[in-house]
């Protein structure tokens, strides 16, 4: 079989296979955690910030959808992450925590607060990164165990 | 073509992507005429791991906030004024689990009520994905506090059920303009909406100099359900220093959803000057 007829019977079974509401309504959404907010060593008693520009432990939420689509970005942030016996650790994010990157690089980003609703277009290529930072502030008498919590983003179609 | 190549590439797109937490949401506007009385979205798990998802209904619609960014209004209980779908229109299931690599449809069936009148109607789908347990992390040999984070990733699109004959407009006035820096213009105008339908459509902007020549253009989605004075700054080339003129249109076409669905109306118009100094 000829390279070309290949192609056009992969490209035609491709389409084939793919729901009619896929191609009838428009392109797909996807909103993707690329990378966890992530403290990593903590200890009793020590601040452990993590900045939105830090490229091993910043979270990292993708959106990739239509060209120059306004859409609307907010969190739900914790205020303590629960640990063992009920104990509490609290978890702040600041006013600056939030970055924003339409060329999706943690080098260019444009600050925003992550407490409040981000409305923001997307770039020509329909991409862009959100990135998010914050403290984790354990007590000196901090309980020994594992504490977790839960953040939330959220991406809301406007148009 | 155009349709087929870029199935192809979305397809391609969700084979590459890994190590991933959320789901792919298409389409992200929802259509449902009311012949039909239901609807689907598919959901697409492009991760490594599984991921449950649950969904839910809510109300809302787009306007501007006093600094005119677009934002999300919602209405907990909307009343009869409002054209919500919000008690009728049901998604199932409700939750689910979508396995890696793999596709699940949610079903969207409408019930409207007896003698609902013609027009649009209008609910928010809020898909919440949320990936098995996220590793803990942390150094638990020395101080035995260990950290770990999950998350949740929500999704919100628009489903509007339509019945008999819907009709949309917009109107166009207090339009201006001006350069934030040398290559972002800032516009303004308060658009209002007719009919009984949501605008959906695309607003263009052309700067053109005092010869008639186009210098610059841009261009952004709207939705426009009642009244907004959205915000709009846009990239464009740096313009030598001189008076300009920006036109302004605000047409019913959008590159991102299938012209089936996309309801005619008269393009609005108007134009503004622009000086840089």
């Amino acid at each position: 079989m000829k390279p070309l007829t290949s192609l056009v019977i992969g490209m035609a079974l491709l389409v084939a296979t793919v729901p009619p509401v896929l191609g009838a309504q428009g392109k797909p959404l996807n909103v993707t955690g690329m990378h966890n907010l992530t403290f990593g060593a903590v200890f009793p008693g020590v601040p452990r910030v993590i900045s939105r520009t830090d490229p091993a432990n910043a979270g990292q939420y993708d959106v990739g959808y239509s060209k120059f689509a306004p859409i609307q970005i907010t969190f739900a942030l914790p205020a303590v992450m629960n640990g063992p016996a009920g104990a509490t650790m609290p978890l702040v994010f600041g006013a600056n925590d939030g970055g924003y990157s339409s060329p999706e690089t943690i080098t260019s980003q444009v600050g925003f607060d992550p407490r409040v609703a981000f409305a923001t277009t997307l770039d020509k290529n329909g991409r862009a990164a959100v990135f998010l930072g914050g403290t984790a502030q354990p007590l000196a008498s901090q309980r020994a165990g594992n504490y977790t919590a839960t953040i939330t983003m959220t991406v809301t179609v406007l148009p | 073509m155009t349709r087929a190549l870029w199935l192809v590439a979305a397809l391609g797109f969700w084979g590459s992507a890994i190590a991933a937490q959320g789901v792919m949401v298409a389409p992200h506007a929802v259509y449902i005429d009311h012949r039909v009385r239901s609807g689907s979205v598919l959901l697409y798990n492009p991760g490594t791991e599984p991921v449950e998802v649950t969904i839910s209904t809510l109300f809302g619609y787009p306007t501007t906030d006093s600094t005119g960014a677009i934002v999300l209004r919602t209405v907990d209980a909307p009343d009869s004024t409002l054209p919500s779908a919000l008690a009728w229109i049901q998604a199932f299931p409700r939750r689910l689990t979508v396995a890696p690599l793999e596709r699940q449809t949610v079903r969207l069936l409408a019930r409207p009520p007896a003698g609902l009148a013609d027009g649009e109607y209008w609910v928010r789908l809020v898909i919440a994905a949320k990936a098995g347990t996220v590793p803990i992390t942390g150094v638990s040999d020395t101080t035995a506090i260990q950290v770990g984070l999950a998350l949740q990733v929500r999704t919100i699109i628009g489903v509007a059920y339509r019945k008999g004959a819907v009709a949309t407009g917009v109107t166009l006035s207090n339009l201006r303009a001006h350069l934030l820096n040398d290559t972002t213009i800032v516009t303004q105008s308060r658009l209002v909406r007719r009919g009984n339908a949501a605008f959906v459509g695309t607003m263009h902007g052309t700067v053109v100099d005092s010869t008639g020549a186009t210098r610059a253009t841009f261009m952004s989605p709207l939705g426009i359900y009642f009244t907004m004075e959205p915000r709009i700054a846009s990239t464009i080339a740096k313009l030598p220093r001189g008076r300009y003129w920006l036109r302004y249109e605000v047409v019913a076409e959008r590159e991102d959803l299938d012209p089936s669905v996309v309801l005619r109306a008269p393009t609005a118009r108007d134009s503004v000057r622009l000086v840089v100094p």
